[in-house]
């Protein structure tokens, strides 16, 4: 791929912002405009733009779909926490904590399940991405 | 956590713990595995004694009413014990036969599916709730099916996992059906609760679906017990190391479908249907086992069709509405077989074959195997003291006094005959495998290769205590049975509370004693004319063999699945295109239909239409115009994502923005998907199309847009929405029992969380099998 100094100067900006305001989107999900969905696709759209700067090689270092696998397992296990728990399978519960430095914390136990969406999404178009990315790659030489 | 619960749990941890730490501990896994199946086995033995049965039960789909529901009867009990405590012995027994030569991590992953499989079956001992029970049910499907497979280098290995698991998940699936028919007709799905109440068992004797649930329940009982015509996969699983055979084969999986029989003979057998159905499988079973029993050269071969053949003795109990008897034999069988099949293992261990032309003498080489295959063999055969002989005796007694054969004296006499021929058969062929084995002279080439490549295995006693165990507890049950311990054992426990069988190791009628006395005799006649037998058993070869019919439906299955695909999905995108087009658009008119919405019903005016809406409207009919005119797939590609985003800002003029966010995040990365395979793409064929394809697409697109268009419209008159209003119910609902107040993002993370389970868990199948494909694609070329 062409080197764009232009692109991978924005980009060293705009990736890390991206992946912050997709955190941000993340975690006010529960109550404002966001959530896990949301911000896993915007956290691969960062992702995309990394590819298109700086080349596949070292994103294709990491193997994403463990990323989705792991997603998974994170939200069965947040499904299954409250059926051992002698409730049933899925049903969130409200955490409140009384943290030294953030004072009370209000926390739904939907957020793992949220966590797990997000590794999701972002594991999965990411795989989509460097796969396809890895198979033009092949096409041209 | 309750007993109740751990008994079915802590192997599930054992295997977890085993998937974990497998790599490094290797042969030492079986620690695990036994320390697992001890605590089950600890937590299920108080329950034998409780005076009412143990109950759990947890919410789990309220919605369905199905239940995380545990319920421990005395059989129930039984059942747990035997499976766990048989578990330890094969544990042991696995750690003791030592498969040399394989990767520890293979090791561990052995005992980590046979510790899975052993919380399964105990799950099915104690599950009270149905579809709990088909769970379990299926998950010993699937671990037995790698444990079967555990060889999976070999052919036969594979072939032998894959026909069990058809087989008998098939089997699971049709009593899955069987269980929902019950379930709608009871409106429970709790098997306790509808034992317990008359007026449930009546409604479902009186509902149509009483026959289809009773012919669909036993299928999986039939599939899972090897009963025939479904019993070919059970030899064929032999292929398995020979603990598991014990295990599974043996000791525990194929008592499943008796398991069931017993667990649904109070809601069934009081139809005629039942005997119909279940007295000839269970007849046929019982006399096809023993008599290809006796054919077999093969020692586990051998040992398998016994095997069959006491599942089918046990179905015949059952089918005669006898289910006092089945703790009886049920436990009888446990100790004898499992003791012959461990003896199979530890002679295939010592000589490298388990066959029985080459084999023989072993007697002095291995003097405890023959002890403990005399006693297994003793007891197989039916002779005095040994358990097999008390539990052939009550049999016969409960024969010659059946109440449902009794009015019928041809029947009641062929019923008998079959079950004395059968009977004499599995001693003729116990007799075989004890004589050919341990006594006369072992051929000569064996001779040789016994004496040098396996010379180092010779019996440890982590191999031939298990077994001994088992013989001991044959020959310990007999001898008590003199006493009318073991009878109040076996009627304690049976599935049928009012149990009284006559258990006694001394005959006290006439009848039964004449009857075994003519099972001994025609038995060892058998074996004397062994040669006279084999070549009339070789002339009787004509008839079509299960297994052939399996195989040949197989293949027609697949051929038929072959020429579907290749006809249905011919890889043409315009032809998939139209086909998912069409069916929507059918979906959204049957909808419309369903509900009997009129145009007039629309809720439509322009009062509330902005001139931005109008503008955006326009733009984004012009950039749709746009995408079809586009010479090249880039145009397209870009006005697609134009109009995407013209969408999106809709939604900003509305005052959506959860789902403006959402369309412009992925009208984004679509347009990144679609970049990323545009080269791949073939050259844009637009004006290559024949003027009935371009008809065609038009038809297809237009009726389409049409109909979206009135859906649209139409599913938000008040005629189409549900009485109730859902958005306004979901808000309400959201801040107080989710605590979050983005209604939208609660919904999908806690109200509708199934859905959405579903929903990521297909995503995460898709990036896996994108991966596999490219990967695959890309390592050929």
């Amino acid at each position: 791929m062409r080197e764009s100094p232009v692109l991978r100067t924005v980009t060293r900006i705009a990736v890390p912002l991206t992946v912050l305001l997709s955190l941000r989107i993340f975690e006010q999900g529960h109550d404002m405009p966001g959530g896990g969905f949301v911000a896993g696709v915007l956290a691969a759209a960062a992702g995309a733009m990394y590819l298109l700067a700086f080349g596949l090689e070292r994103a294709a270092r990491f193997s994403w779909w463990r990323l989705s696998v792991v997603g998974l397992l994170c939200a069965i296990a947040s499904g299954t926490v409250p059926l051992l728990a002698g409730s049933t399978f899925m049903d969130h519960v409200i955490l409140e904590f009384d943290l030294p430095l953030l004072g009370n914390v209000h926390l739904p136990s939907a957020t793992f399940f949220d966590l797990g969406v997000y590794l999701i999404v972002l594991g999965t178009l990411m795989t989509l991405f460097v796969e396809l990315g890895l198979e033009e790659g092949q096409w041209n030489s | 956590m309750s007993a109740l619960t751990t008994v079915v749990v802590a192997p599930f941890i054992g295997a977890f713990l085993i998937a974990l730490l497998g790599r490094t501990l290797g042969r030492w896994s079986a620690l695990v595995m036994v320390g697992a199946a001890v605590t089950s086995l600890c937590a299920a033995l108080p329950l034998i004694g409780a005076e009412s049965p143990a109950l759990v039960s947890h919410a789990w789909i309220p919605s369905l009413g199905v239940t995380f529901g545990l319920r421990a009867d005395a059989f129930a009990a039984f059942f747990s014990i035997l499976i766990a405590g048989i578990g330890v012995l094969v544990g042991v027994y696995s750690l003791g036969y030592g498969t040399v030569g394989l990767g520890n991590a293979r090791i561990g992953r052995y005992y980590a599916a046979l510790s899975a499989f052993m919380g399964a079956m105990l799950g099915i001992a104690v599950a009270d709730d149905l579809i709990l029970l088909f769970i379990f049910w299926e998950v010993t499907s699937l671990t037995s099916y790698l444990l079967i497979g555990f060889w999976y280098e070999r052919e036969a290995a594979r072939e032998g996992a894959v026909t069990a698991l058809l087989v008998t998940a098939m089997g699971g699936l049709a009593m899955l059906a069987g269980f929902v028919l019950i379930g709608l007709a009871t409106g429970t799905f709790l098997l306790s609760e509808i034992v317990a109440d008359d007026a449930r068992r009546a409604a479902l004797v009186a509902s149509p679906a009483f026959v289809p649930a009773l012919l669909l329940v036993l299928a999986g009982a039939f599939t899972k017990s090897a009963q025939f015509p479904f019993h070919f996969w059970l030899p064929a699983a032999m292929v398995a190391p020979t603990a598991i055979s014990t295990y599974l084969h043996s000791a525990t999986m194929v008592k499943a479908g008796l398991f069931l029989l017993a667990r649904v003979t109070p809601l069934f057998a009081a139809s005629i249907v039942w005997p119909l159905v279940v007295v000839p499988v269970g007849l046929a079973t019982l006399f096809l086992g023993a008599w290809q029993s006796f054919r077999e050269t093969d020692l586990k071969a051998l040992l398998a069709y016994s095997t069959v053949a006491t599942l089918g003795l046990v179905t015949l109990a059952y089918g005669l509405r006898a289910p006092e008897q089945d703790v009886l034999q049920i436990l009888s069988h446990a100790t004898y077989k499992g003791t012959l099949f461990m003896v199979a293992g530890i002679v295939e261990h010592a000589t490298g074959t388990r066959d029985l032309r080459e084999l023989g003498g072993l007697r002095r080489m291995l003097p405890i195997s023959f002890a403990l295959c005399l006693l297994g063999v003793l007891s197989m055969g039916g002779l005095p003291p040994l358990f097999g002989f008390v539990a052939k005796e009550a049999l016969y007694g409960s024969l010659l006094d059946s109440a449902m054969l009794g009015p019928q004296p041809l029947l009641h006499g062929f019923v008998i005959t079959v079950v004395v021929a059968a009977n004499a058969f599995l001693l003729a062929s116990g007799l075989k495998l004890l004589i050919g084995v341990f006594l006369g002279s072992a051929p000569a080439e064996r001779q040789h290769a016994a004496h040098t490549a396996h010379e180092a295995h010779g019996e440890s006693p982590l191999l031939w205590l298990p077994p001994a165990v088992l013989a001991l507890g044959a020959l310990g049950l007999g001898l008590l049975s003199a006493t009318g311990t073991s009878g109040e054992l076996v009627n304690a426990l049976s599935s049928d509370p009012n149990a009284e069988v006559a258990v006694s190791l001394f005959p006290a009628h006439l009848g039964p004693l004449v009857l075994s006395l003519v099972t001994i005799g025609l038995g060892t006649l058998i074996y004397r004319s062994r040669v006279r037998v084999e070549a009339m058993q070789q002339r009787l070869d004509r008839l079509p063999d299960a297994r052939a019919v399996w195989d040949a439906l197989l293949a027609r299955v697949t051929r038929f699945a072959e020429a579907y695909s290749a006809w249905w999905q011919d890889g043409s995108l315009r032809w998939y295109f139209s086909a998912m087009l069409l069916f929507t658009t059918a979906v959204s008119f049957f909808a419309l239909e369903a509900r009997g919405v009129s145009i007039a019903d629309a809720g439509i005016g322009f009062q509330n239409l902005g001139w931005e809406s109008v503008c955006l409207a326009a733009l984004i009919i012009m950039s749709t115009i746009a995408v079809v005119r586009s010479d090249t797939r880039l145009g397209a590609a870009l006005a697609l994502t134009a109009s995407g985003f013209l969408v999106a800002l809709v939604y900003a003029v509305y005052r959506s923005p959860d789902i403006l966010l959402t369309q412009i995040l992925i009208e984004t990365v679509s347009t990144i998907v679609i970049l990323l395979v545009l080269y791949f793409m073939p050259t844009f064929r637009k004006d290559g199309l024949s003027p009935g394809q371009s008809a065609w697409n038009a038809v297809v697109s237009g009726l389409f847009g049409f109909a979206m268009f009135v859906f649209v419209i139409l599913c938000t008159s008040p005629g189409f929405r549900e009485t109730r209003n859902l958005g306004q119910d979901y808000l309400a609902r959201s801040l107080g029992e989710a605590g979050g107040r983005n209604a939208v993002n609660v919904i999908i993370v806690d109200f509708r969380a199934m859905d959405t389970i579903g929903e990521v868990t297909v995503l995460v199948v898709v990036g896996l099998c994108a991966y596999g494909l490219l990967r695959a694609r890309r390592a050929e070329g």
